[in-house]
């Protein structure tokens, strides 16, 4: 038996997908994001954590500050460059392991309510209302007042805001491709359920997920900002980039520097995942365009 | 001050006046608009605790100024005086009876007629009822009230209370309502506009948004404020304060000490209270001095029960520099938690020894590290350090951060452990706390109240150090009654606690408030009430 | 039609249910209220009266029954923190503002997310398409917050055109609204950009424009009033979305509202109001997905039989 894809309506020539390749964003991403995640040891200038009482409120360079400290010092003189290189690490921690587990989550309850349809798919889909229902931000703080707020309750609460946007999407693409002829032949051909679900459908719908995750970037970080802001974000002094843009919102009128370069990293790379996450959808899934 | 200048032109300027005045609104934004301002003085400050004009029903953390209390407390010094509703007391000779003499023409605002000991009775009975949830309530609930005339009242109390004064002045145990307005509108009256007899009116509140009152002309005391309205705004973002403050809509607002600077640069004017409003330490939990190991907790396995490394986290500080972080330039560092000059078992020898005994000096504290065993001898080496805000205290998440990068360099090993202050509370009440915590003591209780609250089993014992020796102090200085002796029992305690190092001391830190220097002259407080803000009377317009 | 509405709603009411278990358990596991409501010196006399008076005393599956009884009733307890306050009584006392200040952030978002959409649909792979993408992704790229602090620092303190927090005018909601806003103008512009873009491409859109009508009229009138509808089926996320966001902006802005009566109430271990608050969260979200499927039903029949 041979697995069918659904092809995308149209292909563009190589040359156009080459040309039209986010090559910025991509790029951004690896500067700001990426590599500091995983070599701010050897790139960082300062130990992001040790205050320099001597160095408090040092401003960035050309603003009256010096090269030694580039993007200024913190209140406590800790160098803000080398705070925002080694959250780079935690953000990507937080937000992949968040959205993988939406990821994982979402598509397993959606790609069996949307096959197996029943009463099962009334059950998930009643838990994706109730999941939509409730503000994210209210079960993170009632969950960090029980738990404890911790690197893991961040996780538990990015991965809950996501998964119910992934079992929707996947719920209603397999809901289509269900009622598609390579089901019924796989069926007639003698493959089990499970095999048509995780072998023919799901590779259909791994576009959607990509791409969907990839837009969901974002959201995590944005979650673990406001997280942050309300104090039960990852604990200090873990400089993820939410704790820092929260730190110094306080002195966003004096002493700019503190959030806003931290909010600048933020800014890049959620707009450049954003870009690449359109780039992504415009080429491995037209149809779902309204994502 | 455009306003108050306009009321003396005749009727063709004033035209003129408006006309102008319109003019620089329209071409001046903030500036023109704040000064219009001017007859409602504006205080932004953080969300209180509990909202409620039943003040009992509050943990105290703020007196609405339309309320007095029996003793008052002197702008400039902070000492008691009769500026509150009492004009004299005395007490016996063993401090169990007390008797306050009221101010004969004191007046309820809205004609609810004199006050007199009826009102305090009444009073003392909603303050000491089931739904009381004062700071400090439990020491009048074991008093006694008595009417002694119409204008005199007698406490008596079960054991001695020199520092009796403490609760009815800024801690503000017992604050007086209208007998006469609930006989006639019974608790409602109260929760709609309570009279009080202070120099301003309630005149209402937008729940968690703000409370305002209008100024009483020709009140009882002579005092006359200059202003017509206040208002208290509760913003709970600091940045949002500033924002106020800068653009001339709040006269006065707090903030946390690096805004101070940043708002004193931007020329606005940093006020603070004459005394020390406040102080804050550090505190091991757990009783890990107790010497037999107790059985529903394992306080005897925490790193600090070895004073070696008590002494060695105390010399890790560089307390100069992280007191000029957290508070600035001047402010006092704290030899013991609970200690202040002002009050009974003040040991200037201690404050002389503070230097030498608790010192900055690394390479000491890795000795006695070394010599301790840490790490490899202890079951739990690692210290979770508490990160936590709590309203007024904006600095306490700082102090953690900086301590646990002090005690990083002598090789202490350290978690962070961000909570809320509730979380804590529940921890350290439940026996079950493992942590080093920020603590405040505000208003700075007389010492004989704190050393107990905070180090003994007398007060609250979930905050017992297991110290036998302070136990066995704290356990006299209850019933004695001999000054002479309770100071020389405090001076032991105190010199106990810092012989052991039982604590991390770090400051006493006045009240302060940043007033927009366009608006505001000035303003006395003593910093002697639990937000530290009060005499708002006082403020002083341009 | 009239199965399908009880269907939803007897659906509606299961999820409802199933919040408040969660909540109980949750707001109970957080913590003693005790603690937080209490000073540090209380008594344990205190204390005590203090948990019998509020039946904490009692296992947790009783607790539940009990609220689960009066919040059928519409009677969720009174507030801890707010003493003497009707704990449902104070949230839908605070419901309006948010509600205002939802609908403006709507209608803002809505304002300028559809002729974004429009002109990036028409100038497609031009610098406009791309500056009102741009435009779009920035306000879902930045931190709330640190936005809602930036707005109020430069039209309130330096322009001088806004009041900086609080109520009291029109003028009081608009930054935070924008704050609030901004965020969801990405998601919008690009669903009525999609949207307008397949429109354009419909056999109408083509006769029009073959029968002389006028661009403008073209794009504004034929084109968007059908493509119009595509955002509408947003509107179930983008209410959750900006009801989410509320809750910290308020806080940012001292606006009076759910969102800040949530914050205060969890911090406050304030069990009756983190439920009622919860729970009529839950209600505002259901009721619009339920108008929003209502509309569907009317706009499409076949989805009544789906």
């Amino acid at each position: 038996m041979v697995d069918i894809p659904i092809k995308p309506l149209t292909q563009p020539s190589l040359w156009r997908r080459a040309r039209e390749f986010p090559l910025i964003p991509v790029a951004v991403l690896l500067i700001v994001f990426i590599i500091p995640a995983f070599f701010a040891e050897y790139i960082a200038p300062h130990d992001p954590y040790v205050p320099n009482l001597r160095a408090r409120l040092q401003p960035p360079v050309f603003f009256g500050g010096t090269w030694e400290f580039a993007l200024g010092t913190d209140r406590l003189g800790r160098d803000i460059l080398s705070r925002i290189l080694h959250g780079a690490w935690y953000v990507l921690a937080v937000s992949m392991i968040g959205i993988a587990v939406g990821v994982v989550v979402g598509t397993t309850l959606g790609l069996v309510a949307g096959y197996v349809r029943g009463w099962f798919d009334g059950l998930v889909m009643r838990l994706v209302d109730i999941s939509l229902a409730l503000p994210a931000m209210l079960l993170a703080l009632a969950l960090a007042a029980a738990l404890g707020a911790s690197f893991l309750s961040v996780v538990v609460v990015v991965g809950f805001a996501l998964w119910a946007y992934f079992a929707r999407q996947v719920r209603a693409e397999v809901l289509l491709l269900r009622n598609s002829d390579f089901v019924a032949r796989s069926l007639v051909a003698g493959s089990s359920h499970t095999r048509i679900l995780f072998r023919h459908i799901l590779p259909n719908v791994t576009n959607t997920i990509v791409v969907l995750a990839t837009l969901q970037v974002g959201i995590a970080i944005m979650l673990d900002a406001s997280l942050s802001f309300l104090g039960i974000g990852i604990p200090r002094p873990t400089p993820t980039w939410g704790l820092l843009v929260s730190d110094g919102r306080d002195f966003i009128a004096t002493d700019w520097w503190i959030s806003f370069f931290p909010g600048l990293a933020i800014l890049l790379t959620v707009l450049s995942a954003n870009m690449l996450g359109d780039w992504l959808r415009d080429r491995l899934d037209p149809r779902q365009r309204q994502i | 001050m455009i306003c108050n200048k306009i009321q003396y032109l005749n009727a063709p300027k004033r035209m003129l006046a408006a006309a102008l005045l319109a003019g620089t609104i329209l071409g001046g934004g903030g500036i023109a608009s704040s000064a219009a301002a001017q007859e409602k003085v504006v205080i932004a400050v953080s969300p209180l605790g509990a909202d409620s004009n039943l003040y009992w029903t509050t943990t105290g953390a703020f007196i609405l100024p339309s309320m007095q209390t029996l003793v008052g407390n002197d702008p400039a010094t902070g000492k008691y005086d009769s500026s509150g509703l009492a004009e004299s007391w005395e007490h016996n000779e063993d401090f169990t009876s007390w008797t306050f003499r009221l101010h004969p023409e004191a007046m309820f605002n809205d004609d609810w007629g004199p006050v007199t000991s009826a009102d305090v009775v009444h009073s003392f009975n909603m303050h000491t009822g089931e739904d009381a949830k004062l700071s400090g309530i439990k020491l009048l609930k074991t008093a006694t009230i008595t009417a002694v005339d119409d204008h005199t009242v007698r406490f008596d109390l079960p054991s001695p209370v020199p520092n009796f004064l403490f609760s009815h002045a800024g801690r503000g145990s017992l604050v007086i309502y209208s007998k006469a307005q609930f006989d006639a509108e019974g608790i409602e009256g109260y929760q709609n506009a309570p009279a009080g007899s202070g120099p301003f009116k309630y005149e209402g509140r937008e729940v968690g948004q703000s409370i305002s009152f209008s100024s009483i002309e020709d009140h009882w005391t002579g005092v006359a404020p200059e202003f017509d309205e206040i208002e208290f705004r509760w913003v709970s973002e600091p940045s949002t304060r500033f924002a106020m403050l800068s653009a001339g809509e709040a006269h006065a607002v707090t903030l946390p000490r690096d805004l101070q600077d940043d708002a004193s640069d931007a020329g606005q004017t940093v006020l603070t209270s004459s005394e020390g409003a406040m102080q804050t330490t550090m505190l091991f939990t757990g009783q890990f001095m107790k010497p037999e190991a107790e059985e529903t907790r394992d306080a005897r396995t925490y790193a600090w029960a070895d004073q070696r490394v008590r002494e060695a986290a105390n010399r890790a500080l560089d307390r100069d520099a992280i007191l000029e972080v957290l508070y600035g330039e001047g402010v006092r560092a704290l030899p013991v938690y609970t200690m202040d000059p002002r009050f009974p078992g003040y040991s200037a020898d201690l404050s002389d020894r503070f230097e030498s005994d608790y010192g900055y000096d690394p390479e000491k504290a890795k000795a006695l590290l070394a010599e301790a065993g840490y790490p490899d001898k202890f079951d739990n080496a690692k210290i979770p350090l508490v990160v936590t805000s709590l309203a007024g205290n904006p600095e306490f998440a700082q102090m953690a951060e900086l301590v646990q990068a002090y005690f990083d360099v002598v090789g202490i090993q350290t978690e962070m452990r961000e909570q809320d202050w509730a979380t804590g509370n529940t921890a350290i009440r439940g026996f079950t706390a493992d942590f080093i915590t920020p603590m405040r003591n505000a208003p700075v209780r007389p010492s004989a109240l704190g050393v107990q609250i905070f180090f003994t089993t007398h007060a609250s014992p979930h905050l017992d150090v297991g110290d036998p020796e302070v136990n066995d102090l704290g356990g006299k200085l209850v019933d004695e009654t001999d000054p002479a002796t309770r100071n020389a029992i405090l001076s032991q305690m105190f010199t106990r606690i810092f012989d052991t190092y039982a604590h991390l001391p770090m400051a006493t830190v006045p009240a302060s408030v940043v007033v927009n220097s366009d608006l505001v002259d000035g303003w006395d407080f003593p910093g002697a009430t639990s937000s530290g803000l009060s005499h708002f009377h006082l403020i002083d317009l341009k | 039609m009239f199965r399908y509405l009880a269907l939803r709603i007897a659906s509606s009411l299961f999820a409802l249910l199933v919040i408040t278990i969660i909540v109980f358990l949750l707001s109970h596991l957080s913590g003693n209220p005790v603690d937080a409501l209490l000073p540090d010196d209380a008594s344990q006399e205190q204390v005590d009266s203090f948990i019998r008076e509020w039946g904490l005393d009692k296992p947790l599956w009783q607790q539940y029954l009990t609220f689960l009884v009066n919040a059928v009733q519409g009677d969720f307890g009174t507030s801890l923190k707010w003493p003497g306050e009707d704990a449902m009584g104070f949230v839908i006392d605070r419901m309006p503002a948010t509600l205002q200040l939802g609908g403006l952030a709507i209608l803002i978002s809505v304002v300028i997310a559809l002729p974004l959409g429009v002109a990036a649909a028409v100038y497609k792979g031009s610098p406009v398409d791309n500056g009102a993408q741009m435009f779009a992704l920035l306000g879902q790229s930045m931190p709330n917050f640190w936005l809602g602090i930036i707005l109020i620092w430069v039209f309130s303190v330096w322009l001088g055109w806004l009041p900086t927090s609080g109520t009291g005018s029109f003028a009081h909601a608009i930054l935070p609204a924008i704050a609030i806003a901004w965020f969801q103008v990405s998601a919008l512009a690009r669903l009525t950009r999609s949207a307008m873009l397949e429109v354009l491409d419909a056999e109408y859109i083509k006769l029009a424009r073959v029968k002389g009508v006028s661009e403008f009229q073209v794009v504004w009138k034929h084109a968007l009033r059908n493509a119009a509808v595509v955002p509408l089926t947003y509107f179930g996320i983008l209410a959750a979305s900006i009801l989410t966001g509320s809750v910290v902006i308020e806080t940012v802005y001292s606006w009076p509202g759910m969102g800040w009566v949530a914050i205060e109430a969890i911090r406050g271990r304030d069990f009756p109001v983190v439920q009622a608050v919860i729970v009529a969260y839950a209600v505002i979200y259901m009721i619009s997905n339920l108008v929003v499927d209502l509309l569907y039903v009317i706009v499409d029949p076949r989805v009544r039989h789906g």
